[in-house]
């Protein structure tokens, strides 16, 4: 009898987990894909990835703070200086040795080196692997439009708040100067 | 005298016994110089030609569909780029991808089994097909034991793997072999009881014969309505089926984390399609011969509409209409499986064996004699 109760229950429990496992991946058959179309479409990647380095080239001062932050000595640097004006010959990154720490951003005083947010570095030969910031930017271009625009978004929210504290202040100030 | 019997089920003479395509050949002004062999054969090889087509497209959306299914399963999306739409011709240029391929043989494989074997599987399952009616008025073969002839022919398949293991001179291909083989023997037995349930209630063994046995209740007279122990009988038709077809969770012939490919490791190229063209074909088969038997066949609310408005059933779109019923219902007992073979985690091959031997032929004797029972209880109370 026992034995007989067992058999049962086997076939039973069998038949139960079945639908409750069909029940599961029901569900997950009905809900979204949480894929996306990876080169058509990409998910946001966070602000403080460390991708690509891209260099804004018109503030860079050719100081080599960065080159001699970098614990690898991966950067190099040349530029002809004209009195103020500055000519730049090449600005290398070799990507074969950089381990993507992020040193050489924290030391530049004018804040043109930044870690961007690409990451797909595809080359056909290792040399190519010393890439020209100069001519390369490590950002896709439609990540630099949307980094723009929130600093323009930014910006504009800052001013907002400034004007309103600037605003605040007045009015605690004048009603200050009332009581 | 079975044709009789079917035509007194339907209340209309049923046609004599030939070939859909025969006939529309013998429907064509054809000269009269032509003798009726000629126009016998050429309807029988237009219709192999049209059949291996219309299986060809319809597998080849089964594995897009299957893709599909176990994409959306995974939370992934599937094929999306060939062809446009959710990547409907994957399936097309896979086939392309593979008849260009090597075909390459083991250098100590044996050649002559080796090239036989895919041909025997293929060939088995077609076989099997022409077996199914496509609606009232069409068919290939007409068959008074069409059951018989699906199961046999369908079994055959095995022969096929177990060559294909023995030929490839591979281990892996071996073990897949003797798999499919102690597999199979343990699933046939509960497949056939369990069919034979079914047959007790609708007494015929011929398919059409059995779909025009439930054209009642506005085309719902479905068997497994009409007999409580038709839905035991099913389920362990459907875990015998899986196993006959090869489907996860009882793949073990293939086992592709464990055998690599199963039996069909030393295939490539065009070759190892036609063993992915049978798993497919197979499930096919299964499912629709389930809805011949369980699931009302040709019938539907459909059917029965288009018959109280008076429609015949020779016509060509009641025709029509029963095909892609019954084609309709096979692709939701694909769909099932699809789903369960996302579902389930493959299965040992001790545990396998005590399925099918202790508890499915148990089982599945115990519904034979439960669907018995419950027609003699009825014909005694009714009659």
């Amino acid at each position: 009898m026992v034995r007989a109760n067992r058999y049962l229950q086997d076939v039973w429990d069998t038949l139960k987990s079945t639908v409750v496992g069909m029940r599961i991946t029901g569900k997950y058959l009905l809900r979204k894909p949480i894929t996306v179309q990876y080169p058509d479409e990409r998910l946001p990647i966070p602000d403080r990835y460390r991708g690509i380095h891209y260099l804004e080239q018109e503030k860079c001062i050719d100081c080599l703070a960065c080159a001699r932050a970098c614990p690898i000595d991966c950067i190099e640097m040349d530029a002809i200086r004209h009195g103020k004006e500055l000519a730049w010959v090449s600005f290398t990154l070799d990507y074969q040795k950089c381990m993507f720490c992020e040193l050489c951003v924290y030391p530049c005083p004018k804040d043109c080196i930044h870690m961007g947010t690409e990451f797909a570095l595809v080359v056909e030969d290792r040399s190519e692997l010393k890439f020209d910031l100069l001519s390369f930017q490590g950002m896709s271009p439609d990540a630099r439009v949307r980094k723009r625009e929130a600093e323009e978004k930014k910006k504009v929210k800052d001013a907002e708040k400034a004007a309103k504290a600037a605003e605040k202040a007045a009015t605690e100030n004048g009603d200050g100067a009332k009581s | 005298m079975i044709q009789e019997q079917a035509g007194a089920v339907l209340g209309h003479p049923v046609h004599p016994d030939s070939n859909v395509f025969v006939r529309i050949l013998e429907w064509l002004p054809l000269p009269e110089i032509i003798p009726g062999w000629v126009v016998t054969f050429g309807g029988v090889m237009l219709g192999m030609s049209i059949f291996l087509a219309v299986m060809s497209v319809l597998v080849m959306f089964c594995v897009w569909m299957e893709r599909k299914v176990s994409g959306h399963i995974q939370c992934r999306t599937g094929p999306m780029y060939a062809g446009g739409w959710h990547g409907w011709a994957q399936s097309l240029a896979d086939g392309v991808k593979l008849l260009l391929k090597e075909d390459m043989i083991p250098k100590d494989a044996d050649r002559t089994l080796f090239w036989i074997a895919p041909a025997i599987v293929l060939g088995s399952i077609f076989g099997a097909m022409v077996a199914f009616p496509l609606s009232y008025d069409w068919w290939f073969g007409r068959m008074d034991l069409g059951v018989f002839a699906i199961l046999a022919l369908s079994s055959t398949t095995t022969i096929g793997v177990v060559m294909a293991g023995w030929a490839s001179a591979s281990k892996w291909s071996l073990y897949g072999a003797m798999r499919e083989a102690a597999q199979v023997v343990a699933y046939e037995i509960p497949l056939g009881l369990s069919l034979l349930a079914p047959l007790f209630v609708l007494g015929t063994f011929s398919l059409t014969e059995a779909s025009a046995m439930q054209s009642g209740w506005f085309g719902m007279k479905w068997a497994i309505f009409t007999n409580p122990f038709l839905i035991p009988a099913f389920l362990i038709y459907v875990v015998s089926a899986l196993a006959e077809t090869k489907r996860a969770p009882f793949d073990l012939p293939e086992a592709e984390s464990e055998l690599v490919a199963g039996f069909m490791t030393e295939y490539s190229g065009i070759r190892w399609s036609f063993f992915f063209f049978e798993e497919y074909a197979a499930m096919l088969l299964m499912s629709v011969l389930g809805a011949f038997f369980w699931f009302g066949g040709f019938e539907s609310p459909l059917t029965g509409a288009l018959r109280a408005s008076g429609m015949e059933d020779t016509s060509l779109v009641f025709s029509l209409v029963c095909f892609g019923t019954v084609l309709f219902k096979g692709f939701v007992g694909i769909f099932l499986m699809m789903w369960l073979r996302w579902t389930l985690p493959r299965v040992r091959i001790d545990q396998v064996m005590t399925m099918g031997y202790k508890y499915l032929t148990p089982l599945a004797l115990f519904c034979v004699l439960g669907a018995a029972s419950w027609e003699a209880l009825q014909h005694l109370i009714f009659s």
